[in-house]
Order: C-alpha cells, then sequence, then structure tokens
C-alpha cells in the first residue's frame, strides 16, 4: 500500500505541480488585479485585504485546484479502474485475497486528500504572491505593506475553512470516479460512459460542496 | 485432493479470469503476494521474484509490462506469483486459452517442475475439446 500511496502521490501532486504554478501565477496576477480594480471602482479599498483573503483563500484555491486534479486525475483513475475491471484484474485482486480497499482504492483516496490539501496551499500562496505584481504597478504598494496587511487580516477560521474544504474536494475527487470505474459494465464502449457519468457526478458534489460551503459562511 | 479443494478452497488459481496487473511488471506482479499476505519489503519481494524468472532463464521481462510480453511469459509469471501464496495447490485452468503456441508442452512441464521447489500440487483442468494440445504430455492425465 506505501508504494502505491508513494505513486499516486507522485502521479497526483508532484506530476501536476509545473501546469499548476503557472496557472496559478497567471490567474494570482489576473484575478487579484481584477478584485482591486473592482474594489477601487466600488469605492472598497479599505476592504481590498479581506476581499482578497477571503476569495484567495476560501474559495478560488481549493475550488480550482479539486478542479484541475479531477481533470487530471479523476479522470485517469476512473479509466484506470474501468479498465481494470474490465479486464478482469480486479478478479485478480480478489481470487489472490488482495483487499481492494486497502490495495486499491485507499492510497487513491490519501493521496487525493494530501495533493488538494497542499496543492490549494500552494495556489493560494503563488495567487497572493503573483496578486503582488499587480499591486506593485497598479497601487505601487511596496511588499512589506502588501504582506503585512494580508497577514493582519488573515484569521485561523480562514485556515481551518481552507483545509476543511480541500479535504472534503480531495475525498470527492477520487472517491466518485473509482466508484465510477468500479461499477463499469463489461463491454469496452462503456468506459468512455463511465469516465462521463463519473465526471458529471463529481462536478456536481464539487459544486454542491462549494455551495454548501458558502452557505455555512453566510451563516 | 477434490474433496479438499471443494472444502477449504486452498488453492490458487491460474485462469484467464485472473491476469497479470497491467499497470505492475513482472517483477512486481509477482512480489505483490508477498508483500500483501506476508508484509515482506518490497525490495525482499521483488529480490524472490527476480530469483525465480532467473530460474526459467526469463529475468530479462522482469521490468516489462504485460503489453510488452508475449503470452508464455505471462502464464510463467502468473505460475511463479501463485507459487507465491500460502496455498498448496495450484489450479491451471485451459492453459491453450493462457498460452497462445503451446506446441512445446513438455518444455513448459519441465519449466514448472524446475520452479515448483515447494512442491506444490499442480493440476491442468481443461476440456475434452483440448486434449489434442496435451498429447504426448509427461504428466498424468485423469479423464
Amino acid at each position: 500500500m506505501r508504494m502505491v500511496l508513494t505513486k499516486q502521490i507522485y502521479f497526483t501532486t508532484i506530476g501536476l505541480i509545473p501546469l499548476f504554478t503557472i496557472i496559478a501565477f497567471l490567474f494570482g496576477s489576473v484575478i487579484i488585479g481584477v478584485v482591486i480594480s473592482l474594489a477601487t471602482k466600488y469605492n472598497l479599498q479599505d476592504s481590498i485585504d479581506s476581499i482578497i483573503i477571503t476569495f484567495v483563500i476560501n474559495e478560488f484555491a481549493p475550488f480550482f485546484t479539486a478542479l484541475l486534479i479531477s481533470l487530471r486525475s479523476g479522470t485517469a483513475i476512473n479509466t484506470e479502474i474501468a479498465i481494470m475491471n474490465l479486464n478482469k484484474e480486479l478478479n485478480t485482486l480478489n481470487e489472490y485475497k488482495i483487499d481492494l480497499i486497502n490495495y486499491l482504492f485507499l492510497p487513491r483516496i490519501i493521496s487525493g486528500i494530501i495533493s488538494v490539501t497542499s496543492l490549494s496551499v500552494l495556489f493560494a500562496l503563488i495567487m497572493l504572491s503573483s496578486g503582488y505584481l499587480f499591486i506593485l504597478f497598479y497601487i505601487g504598494m511596496d511588499f512589506h505593506t502588501y504582506k503585512s496587511l494580508l497577514i493582519n487580516v488573515i484569521e485561523v477560521k480562514d485556515v481551518i475553512i481552507l483545509l476543511v474544504k480541500s479535504v472534503a474536494f480531495g475525498f470527492i475527487t477520487m472517491l466518485i470516479p473509482i466508484y465510477s470505474g468500479f461499477k463499469t459494465g463489461q463491454s469496452f464502449t462503456d468506459i468512455p460512459i463511465s469516465v462521463l457519468n463519473g465526471m458529471v457526478k463529481l462536478f456536481i458534489a464539487l459544486f454542491t460542496i462549494e455551495v454548501l460551503s458558502l452557505l455555512i459562511q453566510l451563516q | 485432493m477434490q474433496e479438499e479443494l471443494q472444502t477449504q478452497k486452498d488453492y490458487s488459481l491460474i485462469s484467464k479470469n485472473t491476469p497479470l496487473l497491467a499497470n505492475l511488471n513482472m517483477c512486481e506482479n509477482i512480489a505483490i503476494i508477498k508483500e500483501v499476505h506476508e508484509l515482506l519489503s518490497i525490495k525482499k519481494a521483488e529480490e524472490l521474484a527476480n530469483e525465480y524468472l532467473e530460474k526459467i532463464n526469463i529475468s530479462h521481462i522482469s521490468l516489462q509490462r504485460v503489453q510488452n510480453t508475449n503470452s508464455i511469459d505471462i502464464f510463467y509469471t502468473m505460475l511463479i506469483r501463485a507459487l507465491m501464496s500460502k496455498q498448496k495447490n495450484i489450479i491451471i485452468i485451459a492453459m491453450p486459452l493462457i498460452v497462445n503456441d503451446i506446441k512445446y508442452l513438455n518444455d513448459i512441464l519441465n519449466n514448472i517442475n524446475i520452479l515448483n521447489a515447494n512442491y506444490k500440487n499442480i493440476l491442468i483442468l481443461d476440456t475434452i475439446t483440448n486434449e489434442h494440445y496435451y498429447k504426448g504430455c509427461l504428466c498424468p492425465i485423469i479423464k
């Protein structure tokens, strides 16, 4: 299980870092720029720091990370399990008394939780750092002021929301593709249908978690 | 033996329905049994797997996956995997369905003997329509 977990973490997290860093950097500077210009337009300059923190840490980072991992690893895992099912490889594991949950499912779910959580934190850090570039050119604020502005406004609650949402997203991002792959029929034409259904269910689940978290935060 | 098989399920199966795992190489496919059931370290389990592959001079397939090997190598890997399990008996079901070119059955049987150092009971079950494949075979045939 340790080896499978290591491989899964490598493919889900490490393999995604280069693309992820570029996307986080581009989105970070553009989106924080848009937030700042809108805040300025509507005279909300005093709240820019808390708007950035709430938007980046609580909402954008975990949700965007979960979407990226769903697209990259969710589809791969759904297809992998569906093919294993079709090729009777799951039958082999049963026949040789290798526990499917311990060997196949648990390492993927744990890697999903670790990946989404760690990449969400990374995404938030890169976004906030790249956002500084925009602030530097737009407002001319120095880095020290920007840093202390954000640190002052971050609360423990924000970090807890980021972690809880990331864990929930990570769990769902792996569980639904695994379940969908496991339920694939015995024909090759069932594989695309399984991936399609799995991804639709996954996106609905991700949006549901996002909406629920927004509702909880509004209360 | 048949009674034992029926009551205890003390056997490892080699058949078309128990294929090798496509996302593991040959060595990993064998080693997984010892890793899971005897909690052997990955390194030791893979060393043992390689020892068995070396016995019949197919250690070159150790790092290859199913799609890069031929049916006879796949069969030997499945056999070694079965030998790694704790079960006393091994049942091979319809060998012609696993091995495409079964012309040299006695060579296969000879290699089975070389690998079977623990003297497990190995039984080949097949249908009467495949009987011709076993003509001149050195092992006893029970109808």
